[in-house]
């Protein structure tokens, strides 16, 4: 094939698959699952308070979470039930398990700070605004409540909630953990674009507003950030 | 004597002659003559008659193992069979389309129902055996009526495999296809020197590049034309969607925009048939409709594309 050829190609014709059978899969994950879920987004909602306390050993269970809702959505959604109509979604799938395991690792050795005292009630909020509300935005294109995107089990909102926590590594561990998911936000994006699923467009969206709030909340940056605005103190000079 | 008509009887009659004549496909089905029969072609290089309405399976039949849409695409395949048809088309590039086919054809036991075409879709030349065998198996058929070469991808290798494997019975047809109006020249040069078939390609109201060299040269060459994207994927019914059908469609033959876009095609004397691809069977009701009735003459084909440029 040519260049010119794959010129004429649209986005549209890779796509081999129509916005029911997508929105499908979420009902089908959530029939297979069913109760699990329950348990996953209780577990989901203990992160926010393990990553605000002091002790590290907390602060790393609750990456030890995030990290599995990566295997569970990439091994699950991604591999087992997109990957039958999407070939590239295997490939995701496995990344995202490859993610999840680094993720664990670097949570087991490395040192993780904690949030600065005065933003964790912004990181608490965040949290839960991706975790119960975002899994809404599946079920508001569908029409049907079985299409929950549940955090730990859809890739979508698992990445834009935990997006929160990945925006808080040590900034020389997240250069590291960001080329996944930056492809899978280019890669959802342009899906649902083509798919013209305009409510499923607001999880990479949201992902990317997400992340940047994390960045804010990172605390080694809060410290770079006060520290300049220490040496810019006149009175202090 | 004279009977006397009750007022009963007389509305009675009033609401039938509404009811046929708003909906003539329904009367045309529980009568006899030429509306009960569907609109074939001929297979060129057999004689053999095929019925003018076939089915894609592009995205439509990409299901995966989801039972709920593997019963509902089942039944758009039976509503296909039920009306008539039996041309369905298939490639490897389909995602599960084919396993799908395949089981939707278990369920209702239709492979003998079913002039099964398929396609072989790989750069790797020495593959066309290994990839005709998986999807015979994933069909479930004894052995394709047709195989062609999808998009032209290593064309010189595979067309060499299935002239053998026609030559030995394997398969009833071989062919090539293009979509999207692509590498036309290329499509008509081996047109010109290959024993082929089929060629399938792209046309529909808009697009109607094949009509100024390949309809005509497959028409010459007695190669019979499969017809993909009809609808343009479904972009002529958005084109469409606030426009009522013109007046003077009805004496074209035609009831419904599918049934407009369709019946444009098949009119074309070089076609032997359309394959749309819908996951509903309303539509495959409609689709179906064009099937049947009468065709539109070339001088109403001008006019319908006429007016579908001006929307």
């Amino acid at each position: 094939m040519t260049d010119v050829d794959w010129l004429s190609y649209s986005l549209q014709d890779f796509l081999m698959f129509g916005p029911q059978v997508f929105l499908r899969l979420f009902i089908r994950l959530n029939q297979d699952v069913w109760p699990w879920q329950l348990l996953i987004v209780l577990l989901a909602l203990v992160v926010p308070w393990l990553m605000c306390r002091p002790a590290p050993a907390l602060r790393r269970l609750a990456v030890w979470l995030v990290a599995a809702a990566w295997i569970g959505s990439g091994a699950g959604f991604l591999v087992r039930y997109f990957g039958e109509i999407n070939w590239p979604a295997v490939w995701f799938g496995w990344s995202f398990v490859a993610q999840g395991l680094l993720m664990a690792a670097l949570a087991t050795f490395c040192h993780w700070e904690a949030i600065p005292k005065g933003r964790t009630r912004t990181f608490t909020w965040l949290w839960l605004t991706g975790v119960v509300a975002l899994p809404w935005l599946p079920v508001l294109q569908s029409g049907e409540l079985g299409a929950l995107a549940v955090f730990g089990l859809t890739p979508d909102v698992t990445l834009a909630a935990s997006s929160l926590v990945l925006a808080m590594m040590p900034r020389v561990l997240l250069w590291s953990l960001l080329p996944i998911p930056l492809l899978w936000v280019l890669f959802s994006a342009v899906t649902y674009w083509e798919l013209q699923m305009v409510w499923l467009l607001l999880l990479p969206a949201a992902t990317v507003i997400f992340f940047a709030l994390g960045w804010w909340l990172n605390p080694s940056l809060a410290r770079s950030r006060d520290l300049r605005s220490v040496h810019r103190d006149p009175v202090r000079r | 004597m004279a009977a006397r008509l009750t007022r009963r009887q007389l509305l009675v009659g009033v609401g039938i002659t509404a009811l046929a004549l708003k909906s003539p496909s329904v009367f045309a089905d529980l009568a006899g003559g030429t509306a009960t029969s569907p609109i074939s072609r001929t297979v060129p290089s057999t004689g053999e008659s095929v019925p003018a309405m076939g089915m894609g399976t592009w995205i439509t039949f990409n299901v995966g193992n989801d039972p709920y849409l593997i019963e509902n695409r089942t039944e758009v395949l039976k509503t296909f069979l039920d009306r008539g048809g039996s041309v369905v088309d298939c490639s490897p590039m389909y995602g599960t389309s084919a396993d799908v086919l395949g089981k939707a054809l278990k369920a209702l036991n239709a492979h003998d129902q079913v002039f099964s075409a398929t396609k072989i879709w790989t750069a790797d030349e020495s593959a066309t055996r290994a990839q005709a065998e998986s999807s015979r198996s994933r069909w479930g058929v004894g052995r394709f009526d047709l195989l062609q070469v999808h998009n032209l991808l290593g064309w010189r290798g595979h067309l060499e495999t299935l002239k053998e494997m026609k030559a030995r019975g394997e398969i009833r047809y071989l062919g090539i296809t293009t979509s999207h109006g692509r590498r036309h020249d290329e499509l008509a040069r081996i047109m010109d020197t290959e024993p082929l078939d089929f060629v399938q390609l792209t046309y529909n109201v808009l697009d109607r590049e094949a009509e100024s060299k390949l309809l005509g040269l497959a028409r010459e060459r007695g190669i019979a034309v499969m017809v993909n994207r009809p609808f343009q994927g479904g972009a002529l019914f958005r084109r469409v969607q606030s426009e009522s059908l013109p007046p003077w469609s009805a004496e074209a033959g035609v009831s419904s925009w599918a049934e407009f876009f369709l019946k444009f095609v098949i009119a074309h004397p070089a076609v032997t048939c359309a394959i749309p691809a819908t996951s509903q069977v309303a539509h495959m009701r409609q689709n179906m409709a064009a099937m049947y009735g009468e065709l539109p003459n070339e001088s109403q084909r001008q006019r319908m594309a006429a007016f579908v440029r001006s929307l």
